[in-house]
């Protein structure tokens, strides 16, 4: 774009509709994902807290607020449908409501990933008992997996609030860190040495690295849908060294 | 680009076109003006009303077999620019055009051409129905008589019939031709005007808001009618109606204060156009 063509500020992408109405309802179906990805990532700091502290009632705390994340879904839907089916979306505006719709769908299969881990976390209770299944090189290199994946979702959310192209190239950018620590933790739990667990143990423990990989997965997604959205440009499936290349000579 | 044709010499007061052309820069189209298979081709177009300009340089190609829907706030010009292709302006008192507009490689603004038949190649379609205070089947027929298109009464009757089954009018007036057209509803009047128009085999057919008088199922057969149209016709189509120009277009044009400011695909337009005020228009922020 020329000077005599200036971008839209990305803060502004939503708003400056000559019908208030159209930017309220925009806002209001953006509020409800904000609230989803709040959500998700008190869901997966709590289900690896349970995990890594063996703590029951934390867990089943997870568990009862699951449903939470599946409601805002639903109010999402709603929202997505109302607006289509009134305003008829065109160009920005269009990508923001396909992009929404999309980053809903993510926010709640992130949360099902969570309420996944908090169910394994109340497995592996079961089956040790008291005794403490982690070793210290296995919990750290869970929390740097969840550290990984927490953040990106984390980031990935304050992306959503200003289609922020500079944040979502630096969860891209992130993807390394989180598929190391998720060869770190599975590396762990092939070595001889962790015999001490069972096989359910070691299952239900590569279910939740599992899970917190994809919980960075659906992070990376809606990173890919922010740009969409903020470029017009559908990004998924693009080679990803090429893609950041192209966003850093972009100027982002 | 082209020679500079004026159509209308008409004394624009004390300021020269010069000077008022320097005051009024056109801006850069964003997108590809150009088709590969055009059957008008526009450059460098203005149109000025007196002293005052309403077209600024504006150069764009109409295809072979395509609907391009020109889009635009009030006053942008499209309607104007729409008048253009078949010099509809002529008739306007100190209105004049330069530039160049070819059709199929022809000057339409030479001083050798004639536009009255000028205006059975590029027929034109209006906002409001307009028939003719005549029956059904003379509002078809009269053009092919005034043109001389058909030898008898037998030519006559099968140009009238092809006209409106094109027009998708056909079974519902075949038994009421002699009856008035100003008695059909208002979208079948419309679709009279359309076989009218057809019945003098155009190449190019111009819509000026066509169905902004019609209720939405009327303007669905409307619709519906353009797009089979496209397959014998080129097809230019002003509409205030965004969703309008995405359903029958397949490629749309930007106006801005006389401006072209973008063209492209419809799809494009629609989705990741790339100029912001055609952003702006299209969902709605302008002004």
């Amino acid at each position: 774009m020329t000077d005599e063509n200036p971008p839209r500020a990305a803060s502004d992408l939503a708003g400056g509709h000559t019908v208030r109405r159209y930017d309220e309802e925009l806002a209001k179906l953006r509020a409800i994902i904000l609230e989803m990805g709040e959500h998700v990532v008190g869901q997966a700091r709590s289900a690896v807290m349970a995990l890594v502290d063996r703590d029951d009632s934390q867990a089943y705390r997870v568990l009862d607020r699951e449903p939470q994340i599946d409601y805002l879904s639903l109010d999402a839907d709603e929202e997505v449908f109302r607006v289509i089916a009134r305003r008829q979306p065109t160009a920005v505006d269009l990508r923001i409501v396909l992009a929404l719709s999309k980053i809903a769908s993510d926010a709640e299969r992130a949360g099902d990933k969570a309420k996944i881990v908090a169910e394994q976390a109340l497995e592996l209770k079961k089956l040790s008992g008291d005794s403490d299944y982690l070793r210290d090189d296995l919990r750290a290199a869970l929390g740097r997996l969840e550290d990984a994946a927490c953040s990106m979702f984390e980031r990935s959310i304050r992306a959503v609030v200003n289609f922020d192209v500079a944040l979502s190239l630096a969860i891209f950018e992130d993807e390394p860190r989180l598929s190391d620590a998720s060869t770190e933790v599975r590396h762990l739990l092939g070595e001889d040495d962790q015999k001490g667990l069972s096989q359910r143990q070691v299952v239900c423990l590569l279910t939740c690295a599992h899970g917190l990989v994809r919980i960075g997965n659906h992070a990376s997604n809606i990173a890919e849908q922010v740009i969409y959205v903020a470029l017009g440009q559908d990004v998924r499936y693009r080679n990803r060294e090429i893609l950041i290349e192209t966003l850093h000579h972009q100027g982002y | 680009m082209s020679t500079v044709v004026e159509v209308m010499e008409k004394t624009t007061g004390a300021m020269s076109s010069a000077e008022l052309a320097g005051e009024q820069h056109s801006r850069a189209t964003v997108g590809d003006f150009t088709v590969a298979d055009a059957r008008m081709a526009c450059r460098e177009v203005e149109v000025w009303y007196g002293p005052k300009k309403a077209i600024n340089g504006v150069s764009l190609d109409i295809g072979k077999n395509e609907v391009l829907s020109m889009i635009g706030p009030s006053g942008c010009g499209k309607s104007t620019f729409l008048r253009c292709l078949n010099r509809m302006n002529d008739t306007i008192d100190g209105c004049r055009v330069t530039g160049s507009i070819l059709l199929d490689g022809q000057d339409i603004y030479d001083k050798s051409l004639d536009p009255v038949p000028l205006r059975a190649r590029v027929g034109m379609v209006f906002q409001k129905p307009n028939p003719f205070p005549k029956s059904i089947y003379e509002n078809v027929a009269y053009g092919p008589k005034i043109h001389g298109l058909t030898n008898n009464r037998a030519e006559l009757d099968a140009l009238v019939e092809s006209s409106l089954r094109k027009a998708g009018l056909w079974d519902e007036v075949k038994d009421r031709l002699d009856q008035a057209g100003t008695g059909l509803s208002g979208g079948q009047q419309q679709r009279l005007c359309i076989a009218r128009t057809i019945a003098v085999s155009p190449e190019v057919i111009l819509m000026d808001e066509p169905c902004s008088a019609l209720d939405p199922i009327a303007t669905a057969i409307v619709e519906e009618l353009i797009d089979e149209l496209r397959s014998q016709y080129s097809i230019a189509i002003v509409t205030h109606s965004m969703q309008q120009a995405a359903r029958v277009s397949q490629r749309t044009a930007y106006f801005h204060l006389g401006d072209l400011i973008e063209i492209g695909e419809t799809n494009d337009i629609f989705t990741s156009p790339k100029h912001r005020l055609t952003e702006d228009y299209i969902t709605g922020r302008f002004g």
